[in-house]
């Protein structure tokens, strides 16, 4: 696949804002008008692709960065990734967002699977970007932080620009919270309650997932009553990262039509 | 070793030649219909002789075959052979539906209890032309496909998939194959290409439209990237393809083929439209090794087709040997043959006399 040139780096256009709740300072990154979309970041804390810039020409793209996480003051309150939901939904709130569109990227899955949990009646859909809810029971969290490696992250890492990388500090603070907040790989007290969760979810798994096996999106198609599973081939656990475009093609045709997305509204006339 | 027996069900009937596509206004459905009579007949005596597997392909727009779609003919065959193994030599993935292809060796799969063998390969150039695809995207959707299809056969929940060439909101295909894992993969493994993607995926080789230093040394390579990942290919991972006729003697064998006519030099059926071939091979179909590739197509006269290891042509005890060649040189441990179409039934004289003579020696080697 040739190199495609970019004007500017993902998130280039995304502007840094403030918001109070629970607390906490929090800071976010927004783009775009329409429907909001709240993006929740995975365990490397925010990370742009062009994946956020593609949505926001259709909604208004929330990046949030959660307390603790960047270089926010260490978050030693929040005891559990339940905490932690109630805080951003807190923050959801604070910017006047009654129902608004959730998206969560591996840890941040995790996260907004128990926002939906906790408010299901603000969630109009739920996307689970590669999410960190269920995993292998002998799944092992590798000692260096896997968001820090590119190979473990993207399928195609020389693909990817040059990002920032954080400061050493502010990887070991979001890996100790990390550890602390993300729970058992197999947690029933959160599998317990998908069978009852009124919500359109769309759990999505690169094929070259190296982190979590793409096979786990299989479990969430079996316990949550309105789920589709789709695997997006040739990308790695950054899936938005290494194939933007197709992700936001899907991701958006289900933020339009939840489950009636699955008939086709392709135009295949050749010519008239 | 194994033997099979591969026909692409021709054509026994006057038609143009070195031409595609080929006219069909000289057809005639008896002829047609006695061709594959002849040919499930054929099989079917491969399957009471012991002959391992019975092997289809696919092939369009010409009388050298009358199964454009081998799951169809497979499906007639599941009836008919009722021990070996249905092989579909292949079925030309990048031009078909990767879920109905993945659904038609499920069927196959049931239908036979466990017995096919799912080739899966890219076709010859001129194969792009018959349903409209671009052949400069036939190693994507290849490689697409084959990791779908795969992924339809084994995934027990529904899933979609957003590809670059394919895109599909929910599959859960029913019957799901009867073999465990899945049904073993034959592709090809010619091209520098086709053996990495082999080696990489743990798939099986076939190796056809060649000859035996050609093979021998893509073998080769094969076995060497498969060692690079972590693992060592048997015997029966690979397949060599060879025409082949047995009469009682070696005399008797060559004046068969030359009194049919056999013997001449005649247009590949792929490269019969120049203009097609050379259109796909500017678009990349061959790869990197674009000369050893088209290089392969090339037709020689009969003395070099028996010495390239084109065609098996002889006695029983002459064809053992020269199978027993291309087992030593090639590391193959599936020999496939095509019996060539002759007249007075010397065709079946000659799945005859390999299945009684030759094939029990085979289980030696």
């Amino acid at each position: 696949m040739p190199e495609q040139p970019r004007a500017a780096l993902p998130g280039a256009a995304f502007v840094e804002r403030y918001v109070e709740a629970d607390g906490f300072r929090i800071r976010y990154l927004e783009a775009g008008q329409g429907q909001p979309l709240v993006w929740l970041h995975g365990a490397g804390g925010v990370r742009f692709s062009r994946a956020q810039d593609l949505l926001a020409e259709r909604y208004r793209v929330i990046v949030f960065e959660a307390p603790g996480f960047g270089h926010s003051p260490a978050n030693e309150r929040s005891a559990s990734i339940r905490d932690l939901a109630r805080t951003m939904a807190q923050a959801t709130t604070a910017l006047g967002l009654e129902r608004y569109n959730l998206l969560g990227h591996s840890f941040g899955g995790r996260l907004a699977l128990w926002l939906a949990i906790q408010a299901p009646e603000r969630i109009q859909a739920l996307v689970l970007a590669a999410p960190a809810a269920i995993l292998p029971e002998d799944h092992v969290r590798p000692v260096t932080p896997p968001e820090s490696q590119a190979q473990l992250l993207y399928a195609h890492p020389e693909r990817q620009p040059p990002l920032p990388r954080p400061a050493p500090a502010v990887l070991a603070k979001q890996e100790a919270l990390v550890r602390r907040l993300r729970g058992p790989n197999r947690d029933p007290e959160l599998e317990d309650k998908l069978g009852s969760l009124d919500v359109p979810v769309l759990v999505l798994f690169g094929t070259r997932d190296a982190m979590i096996p793409p096979e786990m999106g299989r479990i969430y198609r079996e316990k949550l009553p309105n789920c589709h599973y789709i695997l997006v081939y040739d990308a790695g656990h950054a899936l938005d990262a290494d194939r933007p475009e197709a992700f936001v093609s899907v991701v958006g045709d289900f933020l339009e039509r939840h489950e009636s997305f699955v008939v086709s509204q392709a135009n295949a006339l050749i010519n008239p | 070793m194994k033997a099979a027996v591969f026909s692409p069900s021709p054509y026994h009937g006057p038609a143009p030649r070195g031409t595609w596509p080929v006219p069909t206004d000289a057809f005639s459905a008896e002829l047609a219909q006695q061709s594959l009579a002849t040919s499930l007949d054929n099989f079917q005596l491969a399957d009471e002789l012991g002959f391992d597997w019975v092997s289809v392909a696919e092939h369009h727009f010409a009388p050298m075959s009358l199964t454009p779609n081998p799951m169809i003919m497979a499906g007639a065959l599941t009836q008919r052979v009722r021990r070996a193994r249905v092989a579909l030599l292949g079925a030309t993935i990048p031009i078909l539906n990767p879920v109905r292809v993945a659904e038609e060796f499920a069927m196959l799969d049931n239908l036979t209890g466990g017995r096919i063998v799912a080739g899966m390969l890219r076709g010859t150039s001129n194969e792009y032309v018959t349903y409209n695809i671009n052949p400069a995207e036939s190693w994507e959707r290849f490689e697409e496909a084959l990791e779908l299809i795969v992924k339809a056969w084994t995934e027990p929940q529904p899933f979609g998939w957003q590809g670059r060439y394919y895109e599909y909101r929910t599959i859960s295909i029913w019957p799901k194959p009867a073999q465990l894992p899945h049904p073993p993969i034959y592709v090809s493994g010619s091209s520098p290409e086709s053996g990495e993607l082999a080696a990489r995926h743990r798939l099986h080789v076939g190796f056809a439209f060649t000859t035996v230093p050609i093979a021998r040394e893509a073998a080769r390579r094969f076995r060497q990237q498969a060692n690079a990942y972590g693992w060592e290919p048997t015997p029966d991972h690979v397949l060599y393809r060879v025409t082949a006729h047995v009469a009682e003697t070696d005399e008797q064998a060559y004046e068969d083929l030359y009194a049919a006519g056999a013997a001449e030099r005649r247009p590949a059926f792929s490269t019969s439209n120049r203009a097609v071939d050379d259109a796909a091979a500017g678009a990349g179909y061959y790869g990197r090794d674009q000369a050893t590739q088209r290089a392969r197509l090339e037709t020689h006269a009969l003395d070099q087709r028996v010495a390239l290891g084109q065609i098996l042509l002889g006695s029983p005890e002459t064809v053992l040997d020269r199978v027993r060649w291309i087992r030593d040189e090639v590391g193959a441990g599936i020999i496939e043959l095509i019996f060539q179409p002759l007249p007075q039934g010397k065709t079946r004289r000659a799945i005859e006399l390999f299945g009684t003579q030759v094939l029990p020696r085979l289980r030696e080697l």
